[in-house]
């Protein structure tokens, strides 16, 4: 009994330690929200029924230890490999030993000792068997509640760089532009950024960073003695969230770039959506709102009485800042009135006109010129991997848009890619798009079917949408040829072997591989 | 093996431990730390130049320790572990570095400040500083001035030399009054009057260190409209004659062990109607410099080399060149113009030397040799002997 109980208890610990690096790994990809790996677990089981089999059997294994200890060898094999799919290291993203990060595992640890110590202490080494079985098969579950108990202590430590970063900005004193929005912070806080230079010093958070973490470590590591400017991305899942943000970085100017399905299942509904985007208007002298988005339009005249409101368009040439398509380049209009037209050189980043537009209007009102502005607007620059053109060595054009993924922006490139190759093969490389809560489905669904009227071939990537991406496919009209494949690399691979000169590829989204 | 040897190589790239080396015998400090980024427009060039250094003298034969010491964008200090790689620096402060605080007054230098259970600050033992700083306040005297303070040793300018290497104006004014020949170089400000010369102009910062802000115009009206608009010309501006056909001729010049010039390089101009060798054109791409396309050694005449060497002897006497500096001449061939100094350039111009070949440990340690034979900064209280006190009577009488 002795041997086959420690043989059986050195079966769940591994299953233990492999299920924790790799829950641990999703926890830090997932920001550290309680509860994602509970929603995580259940996507390995529902896009993979085999997932849901072996988690049966493990728990099968870990109740009949009660009276057969040596079953939760069983238990301890199968949870060691569980999820099939997700990777202990992982392909995209290893697992960083941050503060943060060993912090967790070390309560995480705590939680699952207290279980094995408990049960040993009740009922001796089968007692310890049955726990850590237990222990192994809720290792999630119990990152979860460590996340949840650990959410005070990160919120007092998160103050103390909120109150760091509060002096830095009494000290040195910016205007601070602030951007929100579902789509298009990052490309409309660059552009401001790229329109500013040479005329304001600025600071921009870089890359994405748009929440308290990322924002106090802009002003606390970036925010350079003499900067005019800082430009502000702020990203909500809630309500609360920006108002929060705003409470010590005050924004004078606010920018709201669109209203989306993005993060749709933490906000509930569109009009959820709206609100919490809203907060950012709260302290503001400025709002620069996309009118080309109808819940905007509708905010700007609710707002007209309290504000100075900017009404941004990339279409409306009556709009009070209008980035509009002149041939090959842009124009600005203000009020209606032509300030020249800017053409970006050939095989430069597609521009985003009315995120053009809103970065314009936040660069008028920061005094610069209109004809300086209209100038620069033939120069604005790229998001990495937002939609970005190269030549591939096969001689194929390759659009990369895959660094994050939203209904319009994926329509967006879907008309670029048409435009690539008019003649030749078009693939589309996708494994659809995820954060649109009860959406998700009928959304990857009938960007499917748009897709089948434009593309030459569909190459859906992982199980996440896959049925949504094929059931889209066979509901249009035109009939297009699918190729499903596991992850990105394969899909890279196949593209290479099958598309050459006057072809052209779209990769749109790319998921990071704890998604199935 | 010496009982001192050994312990130097125990010592060898201790992160984060204090310990207590001392001073070699030629003079070579053995506890070092490289000083790099900072508060200014060229804090991201002067990270790689740093992180160059730290890999430099790692392992270097007669260095105990080494030091990655790193001024954030927003002026804090933090120790840095010496492994880091550009790439950490993406996002802002590198994972697991250690905030620091400078001390000043006799003792002082850095510390890490106690907290909790250690409440005494830990003083980082540091025999000499490599300054990497490019640009702003590393580059400009002021760096150099609070590090004087705290009686540590650096390598580079003086606070003075940097001060007057960073002032185009001032620069340009001292080799006009020695009579050495440099272009017509104006104070620029919104209610300036047109200059003796004539258009197309040069606009540039009166403070910089680099290219950034600098802009060609064709009429002074134009100069005169971006020293409003241009964040860069903020703190003043200068105007000079821009002449197209002239081209940019460099050469280092190092202070130890003894006064030495490099050899001449030509930077080469990349874009079709590029007028000056742009922020873009120097820095990016991963090798900074090194990868700039240019003439090395420049196809001149004998004649203006000499010219230059001479006149590069004459200016590192004028501004009492310490470290390893660049000088930029102008040139259309026949004649040559001093243009400006720079006390800390990109990759400490390591490239330059190619005859005779120096490699850039050599050049490192050289700088922190002259660091501390040569300190930077001696302070005398020589005459305050208290007789001026003494006779003075009472304060509120002097005001009476």
């Amino acid at each position: 009994m002795t041997v086959v109980g420690s043989v059986a208890l050195g079966a769940c610990t591994l299953a233990i330690v492999c299920a924790d690096l790799r829950w641990f790994r999703v926890a830090q990809r997932e920001h550290y929200l309680a509860g994602a790996l509970a929603r995580f677990s259940w996507r390995w089981v529902a896009s993979m029924p085999i997932n849901g089999g072996l988690a049966l059997l493990a728990v099968a294994g870990a109740a009949t230890a009660a009276v057969v200890p040596p079953a939760a060898i069983v238990t301890g094999g199968t949870l060691a490999i569980w999820p099939l799919g997700l990777g202990v290291r992982g392909r995209t993203s290893r697992l960083a030993w941050t503060r943060r990060m060993s912090l967790v595992a070390l309560v995480s640890v705590a939680l699952e000792a207290l279980a094995v110590g408990l049960g040993a202490a009740f009922a001796g080494l089968s007692g310890a068997v049955v726990a850590a079985a237990f222990s192994a098969c809720g290792a999630p579950l119990l990152i979860d509640v460590a996340l949840m108990l650990l959410r005070p202590v990160e919120e007092l430590l998160a103050q103390r760089y909120v109150r760091r970063a509060t002096g830095v900005l009494a000290r040195v004193k910016p205007l601070v532009v602030g951007i929100t929005g579902s789509y298009g912070k990052t490309t409309t806080k660059n552009y401001v950024a790229h329109l500013l230079a040479g005329e304001r010093s600025v600071v921009a958070s870089p890359r994405s960073f748009n929440n308290r973490a990322g924002l106090t470590r802009t002003v606390n590591e970036h925010l350079t003695p003499g900067t005019e400017v800082l430009v502000a991305e702020m990203g909500a899942y809630g309500r609360g969230e920006i108002a929060e943000l705003c409470a010590w970085l005050r924004p004078e100017i606010a920018v709201i770039t669109s209203i989306g399905p993005s993060h749709l299942e933490r906000f509930g509904s569109l009009e959820r959506t709206l609100e919490a985007k809203a907060e950012i208007t709260a302290g503001a002298r400025v709002v620069v709102l996309n009118i080309d988005d109808a819940r905007l339009e509708g905010l700007a005249k609710r707002l007209d009485a309290t504000h100075k409101v900017v009404r941004a368009s990339g279409t409306d040439p009556g709009a009070d800042v209008a980035v509009l398509a002149h041939g090959d380049g842009l124009e600005l209009k203000l009020e209606g009135a032509p300030y020249g037209v800017a053409v970006p050189q050939a095989g430069s980043p597609v521009p985003i006109r009315t995120n053009a537009a809103c970065a314009a209007a936040v660069a008028l009102e920061l005094g610069l010129r209109p004809e300086t502005v209209a100038q620069r607007l033939g120069s604005l620059p790229g998001v990495p991997n937002r939609l970005q053109r190269h030549r591939a060595d096969g001689g194929y054009v390759v659009l990369d848009d895959t660094f994050n993924s939203n209904p319009a922006g994926a329509r967006h490139a879907l008309d670029a890619l048409a435009s690539e190759a008019p003649t030749g093969r078009r693939m589309l490389v996708t494994p659809g798009m995820v954060e649109l809560g009860g959406t998700q489905r009928s959304e990857n669904a009938s960007f499917a079917e748009a897709a089948a009227a434009v593309v030459t071939e569909v190459v859906v990537v992982g199980r996440t949408n896959r049925a949504a991406i094929l059931q889209g496919c066979r509901r249009a009209v035109t009939s297009v040829p699918v190729k499903v494949v596991a992850d990105r690399s394969e899909a890279v691979v196949w593209s290479r072997a099958q598309l050459g000169p006057g072809d052209a590829v779209l990769f749109e989204n790319d998921l990071p591989d704890h998604f199935p | 093996m010496s009982k001192q040897a050994r312990r130097r190589l125990d010592d060898r790239g201790a992160f984060g431990k204090a310990d207590a080396v001392g001073m070699r015998e030629g003079g070579l400090p053995a506890r070092v730390a490289v000083v790099y980024g900072g508060p200014s427009p060229e804090h991201d060039v002067s990270i790689l130049t740093g992180l160059q250094a730290v890999h430099a003298l790692s392992g270097a034969s007669g260095v105990g320790s080494v030091r990655s010491l790193y001024w954030s964008k927003s002026g804090d200090w933090y120790e840095v572990q010496p492994g880091a790689e550009a790439t950490h620096f993406l996002e802002g402060v590198p994972p697991q570095a250690v905030r620091l605080r400078m001390i000043s007054g006799p003792g002082g230098g850095f510390v890490r400040p106690g907290s909790g259970l250690r409440a005494r600050d830990d003083r980082l033992e540091i025999d000499a500083l490599l300054i990497c700083c490019h640009g702003g306040p590393g580059e400009d005297g002021s760096l150099q001035g609070a590090l004087d303070l705290t009686g540590l040793r650096y390598t580079g300018p003086t606070a003075s030399g940097a001060a007057l290497g960073m002032d185009k104006l001032a620069f340009a004014a001292l080799m006009v009054y020695a009579g050495l020949p440099a272009l017509e170089r104006v104070p620029l400000h919104r209610d300036s009057e047109q200059p003796g010369f004539a258009p197309p102009y040069i606009v540039k910062p009166r403070f910089g260190g680099s290219s950034i802000g600098i802009e060609v115009v064709a009429d002074f009206e134009t100069a005169r409209a971006r020293v409003g608009a241009n964040p860069h010309l903020r703190r003043g501006a200068v105007l000079e004659p821009y002449h197209e056909e002239m081209y940019d001729l460099q050469l280092a010049a190092r202070s130890w062990p003894e006064l030495q010039l490099s050899a001449i390089e030509r930077p080469l101009r990349t874009r079709a109607g590029g007028e000056i060798l742009g922020y873009e054109d120097k820095y990016v791409g991963s090798q900074g410099m090194t990868s700039a396309p240019r003439e090395l050694p420049a196809q001149i005449e004998p004649s203006l080399t000499e010219r230059i060497r001479a006149l590069a002897t004459e200016v590192a006497s004028l501004v009492g060149l310490r470290g390893a500096a660049r000088l930029d001449f102008l040139s259309d061939g026949r004649d040559v113009f001093i243009n400006e100094v720079n006390t800390i350039p990109g990759s400490l111009s390591h490239y330059l030397w190619i005859e005779p070949r120096l490699s850039f440990t050599s050049q490192l340690l050289d700088l922190l040799t002259e660091a501390t034979a040569r300190p930077a900064a001696v302070y005398s209280s020589a005459g305050s002997d208290g007789s001026v006190l003494r006779v003075a009577g009472s304060i509120a009488s002097k005001l009476g």
